[in-house]
């Protein structure tokens, strides 16, 4: 029978379920299938198990780091991101776009080059960490270490989803705060900072689900110490190296549940973002 | 459907009106600015006063610099050169917000995440007043933009016509020095630009703020100045009362630019101005000008009188005679065009001689020099013209300005 016999049997379109079987197709086994293999293996073995690996005192604390770690990562970049995108949007300067390009180039650092490039600098030899060793300050393999990491890895993520919300919004709206009286702080405070509040929660949310799974450049500068600097990423490559699938499991599904939660708010919050920054 | 607003009644224990400082009449005033964007000169030696309480509209097309004019005395835009004056004190050196004009925005900039209650009580939040003064403050203004059943509204929620009262009450709740209205009707559509335009007079009337308004539209500029100032490619073509500019147009940018306007180019000879053959009796006219002098008659299309036998009314001046060459009707009024021979002269009593010159039967044969006339209905339903018609033409009041050979000469 040929195809084209059966394209519009009865006003029936066999293309619409053909083209999504094919595309769930694909999916299934290069993204569906692994995801789902990490929920039925860490709970094949009974949710009791599960819940011991999860409990273990250093799992805990991998997710503790990992979480405590982004977050000042994201409180950092949120900030600066903030600050970055209002002075390049408001002034224009000699090599303006050179300092777009370069905020941007972190994600296009592979992160293992990244961690490197802090350990040089930051490194025992050092440039920087040369001048701090003799006064007893290390900050490499410490958890500073992995906050200096996230913030490099994950620098671009808040600026860039800012940045475009300040070049589209209406200098009138700043202008008119500003002949009503308001000083420059005011405006930004009680005006320009509203209009922002979407594009400030999206870019945390990426920002900090970034950063959780940081795994490249952590390893690097952190000396993967278990209960010293061992984040979740890091926790889940040493135990299944040890050959502990069950722990290393455990942590995983919590990792995926997590960025499939902050996922889902940015996906389903995004009618709402919008109304944030569109203007009367 | 439109509410039309009704002025609450004037209470005299409450004034939006500035604080005077001095008592010297002038509100606003710009000395001498001049203006360049990147070397290309956008303003030039633009002065100009504002009286107490007078709104003052600025008319130019686009690009004529009327908008950088409202930015610099904003301060949202620093001058080159010159002084801008408010209420005695220069403040041409002065931030924006040290200046206390109100900007009413041609989108009205209204805060998106603020209700319409804290847009108008925003002034007063950020110069740290007590909450009790802002709420009667919000309250009196509230009630005189008659926005009572939206006070708690967002901008996206309103009209275009309320979006405009709240920006206008946002500025008066720190009794503006002067209402900057940045082309204030531009995003509305015709209908409600007008009745906005008489909404927004009637306001600033009784609040007795003075008011500079930018704009393009003549009709608009003309129902709401008190005085017009006409702005042609940076500098300051004429400031007058309406009826100074439309009546007597300084310049020829004028004439044309406010309304339709025909141009005739003559001469001087004693006391009349002499275009072609046509011989047109101007003593009080041409008192500026010396013999000789070649000049440009300026006339409005309702200021020109048509009869078909040579009794023009007493109020007209006779010019020369013409053809009709095509009657129109535009709504209210009727329009005609006509052509004027003015290479024969009419004699007295000849009213409808043939006219040797005017020819109109086709079109690559047609001279004589074509003229706009528009006639109210009544006259038009009295008497009748068709195409071809020979008729004495007149005109009630005309304006001459010199012509000078080189542009921009003045």
């Amino acid at each position: 029978m040929k195809l084209t016999a059966v394209r519009h049997v009865r006003g029936y379109d066999v293309a619409r379920p053909v083209s999504i079987g094919v595309m769930l197709g694909i999916m299934l086994p290069l993204v569906l299938l692994p995801l789902l293999s990490v929920f039925i293996y860490g709970t094949s073995k009974g949710l009791g198990a599960f819940w011991s690996s999860l409990t273990a005192t250093e799992a805990i604390f991998a997710l503790k780091l990992s979480l405590v770690t982004s977050f000042w990562a994201t409180v950092f970049n949120v900030i600066f991101g903030l600050f970055a995108a209002y002075v390049l949007s408001r002034y224009d300067f000699w090599g303006r776009n050179a300092v777009i390009v370069t905020i941007s180039l972190p994600t296009a650092i592979p992160t293992a080059v990244a961690g490197f490039a802090l350990l040089l600098l930051w490194g025992p030899y050092g440039t920087l960490g040369r001048l701090l060793s003799p006064q007893g300050t290390q900050i490499m393999f410490t958890p500073y270490a992995i906050i200096l990491a996230n913030i490099f890895v994950t620098f671009p993520l808040a600026f860039g989803v800012i940045k475009p919300v300040f070049d589209t919004m209406s200098r009138s709206l700043e202008e008119a705060s500003a002949t009503i009286g308001a000083t420059r702080w005011q405006t930004f405070w009680h005006v320009t900072l509203p209009s922002l509040r979407g594009a400030i929660v999206s870019g945390a949310l990426l920002t900090f689900a970034r950063a959780v799974g940081e795994f490249g450049s952590t390893i690097l500068v952190s000396g993967n110490l278990a209960l010293r600097t061992q984040t979740a990423p890091l926790y889940i490559f040493a135990k299944f190296n040890e050959g502990q699938i069950e722990a290393a499991n455990a942590i995983a599904i919590v990792l995926a549940l997590l960025s499939f939660v902050i996922f889902s708010v940015l996906f389903f919050a995004r009618d709402w973002l919008e109304f944030e920054t569109q203007e009367a | 459907m439109k509410p039309q607003m009704k002025l609450v009644p004037d209470d005299p224990h409450i004034s939006w009106a500035p604080e005077r400082t001095e008592k010297t009449g002038v509100a606003a005033s710009v000395r001498g600015i001049s203006k360049r964007f990147k070397k290309v000169p956008v303003l030039d030696d633009v002065s100009f006063d504002v009286a107490e309480g007078e709104s003052l509209v600025l008319l130019g097309a686009s690009g004529s610099g009327k908008t950088t004019i409202l930015r610099i005395i904003a301060g949202l835009e620093q001058p080159d050169n010159g002084r801008v004056i408010l209420h005695g004190k220069d403040v041409t050196d002065l931030p924006a917000r040290e200046r206390g004009v109100g900007v009413i925005f041609q989108s009205y900039a209204l805060f998106p995440r603020m209700t319409v209650e804290k847009n108008i009580a925003y002034g007063l939040k950020i110069r740290h007043r007590r909450r009790k003064e802002r709420r009667e403050t919000v309250d009196r203004l509230i009630q005189l933009v008659q926005l009572e059943k939206h006070r708690k509204k967002y901008p996206w929620q309103l009209s275009g016509g309320q979006q405009q009262r709240v920006a206008i009450a946002r500025t008066l709740a720190y009794k503006p020095q002067v209402l900057l209205f940045d082309e204030p009707f531009g995003a509305l559509d015709a209908q409600t630009r007008v009745h906005l335009r008489r909404e927004i007079r009637a306001l600033l009337k009784k609040v007795k703020v003075p008011s500079i308004f930018i704009t393009h539209d003549q009709e608009e500029a003309l129902e709401l100045g008190d005085r017009i100032a006409v702005l042609n490619d940076g500098h300051l073509e004429q400031v007058g009362t309406p009826d100074d500019v439309y009546n007597h147009p300084a310049t020829e940018y004028v004439a044309t630019f406010l309304g339709a306007a025909n141009l005739l180019l003559g001469v001087v000879t004693r006391g009349n101005v002499e275009i072609g053959t046509a011989r047109l009796p101007a003593e009080k006219e041409t008192r500026r000008f010396r013999d000789g002098q070649s000049v440009k008659l300026v006339f409005r299309p309702e200021d020109v009188c048509l009869s078909p036998d040579a009794n023009l009314p007493e109020t007209c001046r006779r010019l020369a005679n013409g053809v009709i060459e095509e009657v129109s009707f535009v709504g209210s009024y009727e329009r005609l065009n006509v052509r004027l021979d003015l290479a024969h002269r009419p004699q007295t009593g000849e009213p409808t001689a043939p006219l040797y010159q005017v020819t109109i039967n086709t079109p690559e044969k047609m001279v004589g020099v074509p003229v706009m006339a528009t006639r109210p209905k009544p006259e038009a339903n009295t008497t009748r013209y068709k195409p071809g018609d020979r008729v004495a033409v007149g005109l009630t009041s005309f304006s001459l300005l010199p012509n000078y050979t080189l542009a921009r000469q003045r």
